[in-house]
């Protein structure tokens, strides 16, 4: 029993021998290379507030990285600022800064290297390159960063939160502006991305690409060149996030394109030029949406079968449904158009006729955009009433046989 | 008079006859293809075909698998050299380099250099395997 509690003490003793080192200008250790050359595995570091050029930081030890009133890390536009090349490393509340640019090996903010259990926290990162990078990591956490950059039109810039072929991920309550795009996914399975807050990047605000089981959570993406991208992608969950304002020639709130089996859950549309633009999509589920104020609500290519849109919102959008071919290979249910006219007899809440959301115009711009010139002309109209008596040029299958009478409260 | 009408159509004739491949605006022009926004200019791509219409690429990758699942008649293929900012060369004039660390938008990851020096520099750099072109065109 004895030898047990003394190898028990022991072990205590092995344990608490974890040392800080503080480093600042009233400390006896002035910079943060010498403080990594002199900390072993579990150590922690604490750096007061001062601006640091050090070049680039590396740390290949498994200690805590902790910024006091948020020391600045200058990589004076010619280093990587911090290197991870350990596992269970903590880096919070440091103020990075000034990465090198546009060199052909994408230098960062903070970039991890094949590594787990790496959490990034409380960091203000301020034109950088790129701003987060994990390569090839596991199980990390990227929580509460600040991520700006100062990218322009016609210039080479990184993305705010770049993840490449990793697992297990959590990006959380983030900030990201002014990059190309604000978090980039490749090769990204089983993760998370929860309350961030995207906006005016450079092309999207979120970019999935050939990453399979992810999910997005109630995020923010507004004003970015382009919205956001789910590309070449499968079993992706989008819930309650935040779509808005995202115009241009170019610009989708979403862009799907060949994405399968996946869910499309609460989210607002506000705002697009084009709420979801749906490209070789099939089997997903779009429910319970808001499709507010856009100029296409949805603009469905033909090459899209077996997707479900039910129980819906469509307020105010000058194009509801957007359709390139007369195939109908999408239901659509129990939704609400504010376009709808027919009526209710039996008061049970859906109308009576079957709603036609494909208008004539829609079509017709469809196949020459510079017939948007005659909108709201007095033919243009006539032709559109009468095409939703006696379909000719649009599909006569294409409706919904139980739209709403009322907007659902979402 | 009849000379300057003749100079005239000629004029016309030629200047809608141009070889020359027009400048991918970065960040605002979609690919063709993927209908991702251009945003990287060392890995662009652009066609012009027989008729004289211009499309644009954001990866090598692209623009061959648009060549050859459309109808479209190639006239001439441009790719962007990696060395430069979003500069445009034809491809018979170029040297490739595929795969080891090279990232393009689309993963065709094939980098175009301008001259066989710089695609001989660059191969051990990246660990990449040269190419000539008729190779990338049939990888697709």
């Amino acid at each position: 029993m004895k030898k047990i509690i003394g190898i028990l003490f022991l072990f205590l003793i092995s344990i608490s021998n974890a040392k800080t080192i503080r480093v600042g200008s009233s400390f006896p250790v002035k910079k943060v290379k010498q403080a990594l050359q002199l900390a072993v595995d579990g150590d922690t570091i604490i750096v007061n507030g001062g601006v640091y050029k050090e070049g680039n930081i590396l740390i290949n030890k498994k200690i805590i990285f902790l910024g006091k009133n948020f020391p600045i890390l200058d990589g004076q536009r010619k280093f990587e600022v911090i290197s991870v090349n350990a596992d269970n490393v903590v880096i919070k509340g440091f103020k990075i800064i000034n990465s090198g640019y546009a060199s052909l090996d994408d230098p960062c903010g903070i970039k991890v290297y094949d590594k787990s259990f790496v959490k990034i926290e409380n960091n203000i990162l301020d034109n950088n390159f790129f701003g987060i990078y994990l390569q090839n990591s596991r199980n990390c956490l990227i929580k509460n960063n600040k991520i700006t950059a100062y990218g322009k039109q016609e210039q080479l810039i990184g993305n705010g939160i770049h993840c490449w072929k990793s697992d297990n991920l959590q990006i959380i309550a983030n900030k990201i502006s002014g990059h190309r795009d604000g978090i980039y996914f490749e090769f990204v399975t089983q993760s998370i991305i929860w309350r961030n807050i995207s906006n005016k990047n450079i092309r999207y605000g979120l970019h999935f690409m050939f990453s399979n089981d992810d999910s997005y959570i109630t995020n923010v993406f507004k004003n970015n060149g382009a919205g956001v991208a789910v590309m070449f992608t499968k079993n992706v969950k989008m819930y309650n996030n935040y779509f808005e304002e995202n115009w241009g020639d170019s610009a989708y709130g979403l862009l799907l394109k060949e994405i399968a089996d996946s869910y499309i859950f609460n989210n607002k549309f506000a705002r697009n030029t084009s709420g979801i633009y749906m490209e070789g999509t099939s089997r997903i589920k779009v429910e319970k949406n808001v499709f507010e104020s856009n100029g296409w609500g949805m603009k469905i290519q033909a090459s899209c079968m077996e997707n479900e849109i039910v129980n819906n919102n469509y307020l105010k959008n000058t194009f509801d449904i957007s359709t390139n071919g007369s195939l109908v290979l999408n239901t659509f249910n129990s939704n609400y158009w504010d376009k709808y006219e027919g009526y209710d007899l039996d008061k049970n809440g859906v109308g009576d006729v079957p709603y036609h959301p494909l208008s004539l115009f829609a079509v017709l711009t469809e196949k020459t955009p510079s017939a948007m010139l005659l909108y709201r002309s007095f033919m243009i109209t006539l032709l559109d009433k009468s095409e939703k008596v006696l379909p000719s040029i649009t599909p006569d299958n294409f409706i919904d046989k139980t739209p709403l009478m009322k907007s659902l409260p979402l | 008079m009849k000379y300057f009408f003749v100079i005239l159509i000629t004029f016309f004739v030629i200047s809608c006859n141009s070889n020359q491949p027009k400048p991918i605006k970065l960040n605002s022009e979609n690919c063709e293809f993927c209908k991702m926004t251009i945003a990287n200019g060392k890995f662009g791509a652009e066609l012009i075909t027989t008729k004289g219409r211009y499309y644009k690429f954001d990866d090598v990758a692209c623009m061959l698998q648009y060549a050859k699942s459309n109808q479209v008649m190639v006239k001439m293929f441009f790719v962007n050299d990696y060395l430069k900012e979003n500069e445009l060369i034809p491809v018979e004039k170029s040297f490739f380099l595929k795969g080891g660390t090279i990232s393009s938008p689309m993963r065709g990851n094939i980098a175009t250099f301008s001259t066989s020096k710089e695609q001989k520099e660059f191969q051990a750099k990246l660990n990449a395997e040269a190419m000539t072109w008729e190779q990338v065109y049939n990888s697709y």
